[in-house]
């Protein structure tokens, strides 16, 4: 009996679905077209195997598919997905590079080419190509993408974390709008506590939400955890005036969320319990999803969506830590050219275009030409997280993005001294004094 | 009245004892008996049995129900729906889950019984040079349980190439069942009278037409007892599964529950449920044919 | 194997007559105790040596290197006891091997009581015993995975059915945080845990309970104690043994419990409730991937481990000598 599973059944439809839209869509001729002038052939009887973070949004795991198969249906190259947990991407990359086998490409986060820069393919000429046709790479992308000069992985998409929060609520605590600076910020969260109404922020190990906050919270009073120099400064007034913030900010928040994961955020704000938090877009996405299928209260929910930037600290300009997904080519894959081909297609505007647009605004581009993309002004309360991108820092903050920024974020360091004080486990003082000593074995 | 108190007394002590003569009850009251243990044991039973039964509600109950405690009653559903179910079976990996499940299981139990057979023949019968200290040996082996042990492991499963494999598990669990099925199984050998086998003996029969043709067959119900039992530690173990297996369609039901059935940051709370409770069906099933053989082998591994 | 042939010189009626062969070296050793009983314990060794002793040999030797993920021990940097210098000194582990001490020692004696009382309340005359029986066994029989999702359901902090219960009846204003205040979070995984632990205790002691002879407490009442002191001079100094070796497992299932806390509450908040297995896996798997250092943390299991079962051995044998019995 042939092995009938949710792989081959998405495939299945997705090769079919995918082949009449790709017909549709005319996207099989450029395809064609492209693959016979792109720089990089394909080897013969090649195979790709590309390991991705489980999607947050059905559509756009839905748009991925069809540019999948519209790339094997162009260069006769069979494209598998295997789809992991986000937190089980690195772990898994980690041992694939270390024992020598495993998927061709890897598409994880932050920092991961990083841990292991020299088992990864140079890509220096695919983002060559695609900077010059798309009118450049974002600073970040820059960052996270190269190592020693050199481009090592693609950033192929950031996705960006933001304020979520229901207008009638923070209307009824007396706000128009979230407010830009911090200590506006703290005033609007308790006044929703006044008035029953409670936001609240993961401080569970939630490596999406938890470490965008925390970051956030940490860079905007000025503290950092190493220095441009890679030297261990966390222990400094800064740090304390922004951990003092957060306690301030969860006596309002509502109680339990040192306990959240990436979803009890997502959980608790749909059912109407949470009135604020961070998240990516993907709230209101399912939200309007819900609603499109003829759910009044999502609808009503969806209305009264809204998403803010994060509000600017004492010092003076925004410090958003948003989240970067690089894909980058493994060394023992058999077949680099074919994957180089696979990156500089996902990112070619006919596919990226509508992936984009699929995604309903999770994904943000690395390259400026996209700006352009009609996803950005489909809906207004999305266009917020267009130029995330280029407001992003990057993992290690002032410090390189390499091997020691991604152990420091695996190792939930920063998340963990926050969520310490927070929760009355142990004192300011002390809490700064062990991610010290974590932060200074790390950065040895 | 009934039998007296010496007749009680006359029976043998060593047999584990239903007890039907009057013995000391003619000192109970029905009132007091409701409140010292009647109501106790209900309570108890209550609390064991609640996070099952919960369990079972939120995998029937419409989605819209589960996060709107106000609305819709907790407690009960009037609307029950099959949906997670379906989801569950159809559109995720769940049977593939299963099947892996089972088979690990399955096969990981026959090798742990065929190695504890031989090795509780031969430390029992045998009694070859030393077998005191291999069998002292083999039980030590409890003390080194998988959360010390699954570090190292993980690098001989990747020396030996069987990472990601269904055989990283099956090589891996009888190493915890071994233990606990010879311990079993020698208790039940020791049961066989050794006469039995002293005629074989001296007939001309090998020990190993002795065990399987004498011992085995006389000895079914703790091979039935240990194969229950080692299937049931089988389906429980997860850090082995988590640390070995990366691939979705390798993964266990345990494992593939905790780490698959999310959508990046929503999880759908009515398909874990039911994913929970499909989970625990194939155990609970097996368990309510054989419930006089699970308890024997958990207190025939205790006696010993 | 030994082949199934009979030797030559034994059953034949007519062998009587014939001169008798000296047996040869093959069928001396078929039947030659050692080697029989070498071969017959071969599987179980095998297992037991290949994924048993030489991962533990090899997890020690881990600890003393710098090794990660993927990495083989003769390419892993030597680091000596680097690692458990630096993990003396550091708050997370001090707090890991504090919450496993607690967590093992709190939820055994609970797991005792409360497991000796049920099975107390068992050994009663009760109508469908069975079936009690059989549902007081369901804890354990449920994977703990699968029940700890369910508990995880009943102590989420926005929806969970105890806190709206209690409040509908009036007895709490506000939801109860399980899992989001480090003490509460601890007690509700120790309450996990019992709940798993209970069934098995209890069914085992009534076990030992029911080998009592009943003709000891019919000559204790007609002496007139009362049951608590039946119970605490007859019941309890009998049940001895076996509540030492079922204790012996409990401490040692606890002490090294990975799931159950993995699952619900994955060490939160804030390492409240992490153990050492835990701080373990995500040292060495998830966090920076130091293999060694989460074999050092692994190893260092092993001292706690062996003296908690010590403990729990000989402490509670220790009556059974002062009782003069022989080694039962």
């Amino acid at each position: 009996m042939p092995k009938i599973d949710r792989r081959s059944l998405i495939k299945g439809a997705a090769a079919a679905g995918a082949a009449g839209a790709v017909a549709q869509t005319g996207l099989f001729g450029f395809a064609q077209a492209w693959a016979q002038a792109a720089p990089w052939k394909p080897e013969k009887g090649a195979k790709l195997q590309i390991l991705r973070w489980k999607r947050f949004i059905q559509s756009e795991e839905d748009a991925f598919m069809v540019l999948v198969a519209a790339f094997t249906k162009a260069t006769g190259v069979p494209v598998n997905v295997l789809n992991e947990s986000l937190d089980d991407v690195q772990p898994k990359a980690s041992v694939a590079a270390n024992t020598g086998q495993g998927p061709d490409l890897f598409w994880g986060l932050y920092s991961l080419p990083h841990l292991f820069p020299n088992k990864i393919v140079d890509v220096t000429d695919v983002a060559t190509h695609l900077g010059k046709k798309y009118g450049g790479w974002v600073a970040s992308a820059e960052t996270y993408g190269k190592s020693g000069g050199k481009w090592i992985a693609i950033p192929v998409g950031y996705n960006g974390n933001v304020i979520n929060y229901r207008q009638s609520m923070i209307e009824a605590a007396g706000f128009k709008e979230v407010p830009k600076d911090t200590a506006g910020f703290l005033e609007l969260i308790k006044a929703l506590k006044g008035k029953n109404t409670p936001g609240g922020m993961a401080l569970g190990r939630a490596s999406g939400d938890g470490n965008a906050w925390v970051h956030w919270c940490l860079w905007a009073f000025g503290g950092n955890v190493v220095d441009a120099k890679d030297k261990v400064i966390i222990n400094s007034p800064e740090t304390v005036k922004a951990l003092e913030y957060a306690q301030a900010l969860y006596a309002s928040f509502i109680p339990g969320t040192a306990s959240w994961n990436d979803s009890f955020n997502n959980k608790a704000f749909l059912s109407g319990e949470l009135s604020l938090t961070n998240n990516g877009v993907s709230i209101y996405a399912a939200a309007k999803a819900e609603a499109a299928k003829g759910d009044a209260k999502m609808k009503a929910m969806a209305d009264d969506t809204n998403h803010a930037l994060w509000p600017v600290g004492p010092i003076g300009k925004p410090t958003e830590f948003h989240i970067a997904y690089p894909m980058m080519i493994m060394r023992y894959s058999k077949f680099p050219q074919a994957a180089k081909a696979f990156l500089a297609f996902t990112l070619e505007a006919e596919n990226y275009d509508k992936w984009l647009i699929g995604a309903v605004a999770y994904i943000t581009h690395p390259l400026n030409a996209y700006d352009k993309n009609p996803v950005w002004t489909s809906d207004p309360k999305l266009t917020i997280v267009r130029d995330i991108a280029k407001r992003t820092l990057t993992a290690g903050g002032l410090g390189s993005v390499g091997e020691r920024a991604a152990s420091a974020l695996a190792d939930f360091l920063v998340l963990d001294m926050f969520a310490s004080v927070c929760t009355g486990r142990t004192t300011i003082k002390d809490a700064i004094a062990v991610a010290e000593r974590q932060a200074k074995r790390i950065y040895r | 009245m009934t039998e007296t108190a010496n007749g009680g007394a006359a029976k043998p002590a060593r047999k584990p004892l239903v007890d039907e003569s009057e013995g000391m009850r003619y000192l109970e009251r029905l009132p007091r008996k409701l409140v010292t243990v009647y109501l106790p044991l209900g309570i108890i039973m209550l609390v064991l049995i609640f996070p099952f039964y919960w369990m079972a509600i939120t995998a029937v109950k419409p989605k819209s129900h589960l996060l709107d405690l106000d609305t819709h009653s907790p407690f009960y559903t009037l609307s029950p729906t099959i949906e997670h179910i379906r989801d569950l079976l159809f559109k995720t990996d769940y049977p593939l889950w299963l099947w892996n499940t089972m088979l690990v299981a399955v096969v990981a139990t026959i090798l742990a019984l065929l190695a504890s057979i031989f090795a509780a023949y031969a430390i029992v019968r045998i009694r070859y040079r030393g077998a005191q200290w291999v069998g002292g040996l083999i039980f030590l082996a409890y003390l080194v349980p998988p959360s010390i042990l699954f570090i190292p492991l993980s690098t001989v499963i990747h020396e030996y190439g069987l990472f990601d494999t269904p055989f990283a598990l099956i090589l891996t669990y009888p190493t915890i069942l071994i233990p606990f099925s010879t311990w079993l199984l020698m208790g039940y050998f020791k049961t066989i009278p050794f006469e039995l086998e002293e005629c074989a003996l001296i007939d001309g029969a090998s020990r190993w037409q002795i065990l399987w043709k004498i011992v085995l067959p006389l000895a079914v119900p703790g091979l039935i007892s240990a194969g229950i039992f080692c299937l049931t530690l089988c389906w429980n173990e997860f850090i082995y599964a988590l640390t070995f297996i990366n691939s979705t369609e390798h993964k266990t039901v345990p494992v593939a529950i905790v780490t698959a059935l999310t959508d990046g940051d929503q999880y759908r709370w009515g398909s874990l449920m039911a994913g929970a409770l499909v989970g625990s069906l194939p155990l609970v099933i097996l368990y309510s044919f054989f419930v006089e053989h699970y308890v024997s082998a958990m207190t025939g591994a205790v006696k010993e | 194997m030994p082949d199934a042939a009979i030797p030559h010189s034994a059953s034949s009626p007519t062998a009587s007559s014939r001169t008798l062969a000296p047996p040869s070296l093959w069928s001396r050793l078929k039947v030659n105790r050692d080697w029989l009983g070498a071969w017959f314990m071969l599987p179980a060794i095998a297992f037991l040596v290949l994924f048993l002793a030489y991962p533990l040999a090899l997890g020690i030797a881990y600890s003393f290197t710098e090794a990660r993920i993927g990495q083989d021990i003769w390419s892993a940097p030597w680091a000596g006891l680097d690692n458990y210098i630096w993990l003396m000194g550091d708050d997370q582990f001090l707090v890991a091997v504090f919450n496993t001490l607690f967590y093992t020692f709190v939820a055994s004696v609970l797991k005792f009581a409360i497991g000796l009382y049920l099975a107390v309340l068992l050994n009663n005359h009760l109508p469908f015993r069975a079936l009690i029986r059989a549902i007081v066994l369901v804890p354990f029989i449920v994977p703990t995975v699968l029940s700890a999702i369910a508990f995880w359901w009943i102590f989420d902090p926005q929806f969970s059915i105890v806190s709206w219960s209690l409040r509908q009846m009036g007895i709490i204003s506000t939801n109860i945080d399980f899992l989001g205040d480090p003490w509460n979070a601890r007690w509700s995984v120790i309450f996990a845990n019992v709940w798993r632990g209970v069934p098995f205790i209890a069914i085992t002691l009534l076990a030992g309970l029911q080998t009592v002879q009943p003709s000891l407490y019919e000559a204790a009442t007609i002496d007139g104690a009362s049951r608590w002191q039946m119970f605490r001079h007859i019941t309890y100094p009998l049940l001895t043994p076996i509540i030492a070796v079922v204790m012996t497992f409990s401490v040692l299932f606890t002490f090294t419990d990975f799931q159950l806390i993995k699952v619900l509450t994955n060490g939160g908040p804030a390492g409240a409730t992490e153990l050492m297995a835990t701080l373990s896996y995500n040292r060495a798997i998830l966090g920076g991937q130091r293999i060694g250092e989460g074999a050092a943390i692994s190893t260092a299991m092993i001292p706690f481990l062996l003296a908690c079962i010590l403990i729990s051995w000989f402490g509670l044998q220790r009556r059974k000598w002062q009782q003069g019995e022989g080694n039962d």
